[in-house]
């Protein structure tokens, strides 16, 4: 079986560096980018509500196949976590294991980001005007990222096994598409839920009805750094 | 350690600027400079940096077009994960050189390998206190004369040693909630004290260089035939006298920006009979505690308070010769709104005489209410206006035949330039 790829040109590639240069402007890009992937297999609608049924933005969605093996395609263009006014942009970046995130640091001051989440660890110095090569994420899981330099900086990269993600839309929406439904489980996963693992994970049948995740927990609180609208800054 | 010697400071900076430029990366080093051209407007008392009283830094001699603030913050990574930093203010007065050093420390950041983040500092700078003093340089984005307690700060604290914190990382707690301990061991702050018992509050942002020298009023019990005959005109803060060190452990709580507390104990464990060089040891304690809130209509509020006890001299009748206890809190409101901020704070202050000395008289009280805002033009200049009225009473202030009351006022025109590289 063959997914629909994202078919990357060279302009794509520079309009997705430039468009993560702007806070927020990468998701809209990213969700365009999977709803014109999706032209082909079933069109699965996923809500994700919170416990008084209010949906819940920039949820992490993904669909992973549990009948038959698959073989991933390799990722065809590096996904962008930047840095932006002292913050990750976006806060929670979706990729297929085996992909090479860029971290191109859009602000004027160095970042040292860095990750202990086991087995993804990493550290990558920034100085001003120096380059430095993507970080190739091989293992699934969530990777939390800090800045040793910005210590309040937070995000968080979610390595999946599949090519089929995306996340929430403002209101708690989101769209995958897959060939066959009934060999695939659909997940969830955002650092603000709290709600056990078991229930964030459900099977896809071949009705192709709509799957809503009804969260139990309260919400952890977005999480906000100095540079955040009206925010107080840190300590110098 | 008499004295922090410039040329120390100098060497470090040096040492730091050429171990970065000759190393694979040249571009590890962050300039942040910054400097306040004001039209300002004073009345009162002369200031206490002429050798008077006045709670100020001018009066209407020395009002007029000022460079009020001039600062240069430099930060170099020697590793990745050793950082040099120097901060060097320029002040053109009479306390010291023109450029001298404010902070100059080593902070070891190392990687964090598990959810606990460990920092290290080692060197001179200020301890984990104000909620005002937050821009590069240690300067105030809110307003431009700092509280009573952080121009204290300012004028006489200064960590001189090593501290070491620890915090969570936010993930830990959900992303919202944040913790961090703190601990320091320093030296070389013995006169700590001097001036919140012979002078007292102030209200102004000016920050005492490593070598400056702080006039104090001629005292009668710093003249010749004086009790304090041997104390110098003027007060080194951050001089070794006693050869014992002093320490300090704080903590910080916040959650998701919208909530904060911290509070301190500081006891610079200074011996009272120790004297060097015309230099008293200030046996210096306090608790700290600050908050800040952010309010409906994204208003923060600001409260810090500090409550202490200085002494200095022998016992004599149950009190040392000098034996203060002294206190201030503030509140502050600040919002921004685009491109203007304005801020309102209101300062009490309080030093109350637990000594039977009746040469040495320095009981007062009074408030500080300041009055703040800035235009911000681009990234680097903003312009701002600034309204202070500081009334105090003063008990021994009647020596020099002046009335124990007054009120200072102070107005602050500012063009504000900040560059960043």
């Amino acid at each position: 079986m063959t997914f629909s790829r994202i078919r990357t040109s060279r302009t794509t590639k520079r309009t997705i560096q430039r468009a993560a240069r702007g806070p927020g402007r990468l998701l809209p890009l990213c969700v365009t980018l999977l709803f014109s992937a999706t032209v082909s297999g079933s069109e699965i609608d996923i809500s994700v509500l919170d416990r008084n049924g209010k949906g819940v933005a920039d949820v992490a969605v993904y669909a992973v196949r549990t009948v038959g093996n698959e073989k991933l395609p390799t990722p065809v263009s590096n996904p962008v976590m930047d840095q932006v006014d002292r913050r990750f942009v976006p806060h929670l970046l979706v990729v297929q294991t085996g992909a090479a995130v860029e971290f191109p640091n859009s602000d004027s001051v160095a970042h040292h980001v860095y990750s202990f989440s086991h087995p993804n660890k990493f550290m990558l110095p920034m100085y001003k005007g120096e380059l430095h090569p993507p970080v190739t994420f091989d293992h699934s899981g969530v990777v939390s990222l800090g800045c040793n330099i910005h210590d309040h900086m937070l995000g968080y990269i979610l390595v999946v096994d599949s090519s089929v993600f995306t996340k929430t839309d403002k209101n708690g929406r989101a769209t995958l598409s897959v060939d066959d439904p009934e060999a695939y489980t659909v997940n969830i996963w955002s650092p603000r839920i709290r709600d056990k693992a078991e229930s964030l994970s459900r099977s896809l049948d071949s009705s192709r009805d709509p799957v809503t995740f009804s969260l139990g927990k309260k919400l952890n609180p977005p999480h906000h750094g100095p540079t955040d609208g009206n925010s107080w800054p840190d300590y110098q | 350690m008499a004295r922090l010697p410039i040329k120390f400071a100098v060497a470090f900076i040096s040492l730091a600027a050429c171990a970065v430029y000759a190393s694979d990366s040249p571009n590890r080093y962050q300039l942040n400079a910054g400097i306040d051209a004001s039209y300002i407007n004073a009345s009162g008392y002369n200031s206490w940096t002429e050798g008077s009283v006045g709670k100020l830094l001018y009066d209407d001699t020395t009002d007029g077009l000022k460079i009020s603030q001039a600062f240069a913050d430099m930060e170099f990574w020697l590793t990745d994960t050793l950082k040099a930093r120097a901060v060097v203010n320029a002040y053109p007065d009479d306390l010291g050189s023109l450029v001298d050093f404010t902070q100059a420390y080593l902070e070891w950041r190392p990687v964090p390998r598990s959810r606990n983040r460990y920092r290290l500092k080692v060197g001179a700078f200020y301890p984990h206190l104000s909620l005002e003093n937050v821009s590069a340089g240690w300067d105030s984005p809110y307003t431009m004369s700092y509280s009573a307690i952080n121009t204290w700060i300012a004028e006489e604290l200064r960590t001189i040693g090593a501290e070491l914190s620890v915090s969570r990382r936010p993930e830990v707690f959900g992303g919202a909630h944040t913790f961090s301990l703190q601990g320091a061991v320093f030296v070389a702050n013995d006169p700590t004290g001097s001036l919140l018992s012979w002078k007292g509050w102030s209200a102004h942002n000016r920050q005492s260089r490593f070598n400056d020298k702080l006039p104090l009023a001629p005292l009668p019990q710093i003249q010749p035939g004086g009790l304090f005959e041997q104390q110098d005109p003027y007060v080194e803060p951050f001089r070794e006298i006693d050869g014992r060190a002093g320490y300090y452990v704080g903590g910080e709580w916040q959650f998701d920006r919208k909530f904060l507390i911290r509070a301190m104990h500081y006891d610079n464990r200074a011996d009272p009979l120790a004297f060097e060089n015309g230099q008293y040891a200030w046996a210096t304690k306090f608790e700290h505690i600050a908050a800040q809130f952010l309010l409906p209509a994204n208003w923060n509020l600001m409260f810090q308070w500090m409550n202490g006890s200085s002494a200095m001299g022998p016992v004599v009748n149950g009190a040392h010769m000098v034996d203060i206890d002294f206190d201030s809190k503030y509140l502050m409101l600040t919002r921004e709104f685009n491109r203007h901020r304005v801020s309102l704070r209101y300062d009490v202050f309080e030093v109350t005489q637990n000594d039977n000395t009746r040469e040495d008289n320095n009981p007062e009280d009074g408030y500080v209410w300041t009055l703040a805002y800035f235009y911000e033009l681009s990234n680097n200049v903003s312009i701002g206006a600034e309204s202070l009225i500081i009334k105090t009473h003063h008990c021994g202030w009647i020596y020099y035949g002046l009335d124990p009351t007054q009120k200072e006022k102070q107005l602050q025109l500012t063009a504000r330039f900040r560059f960043g590289s």
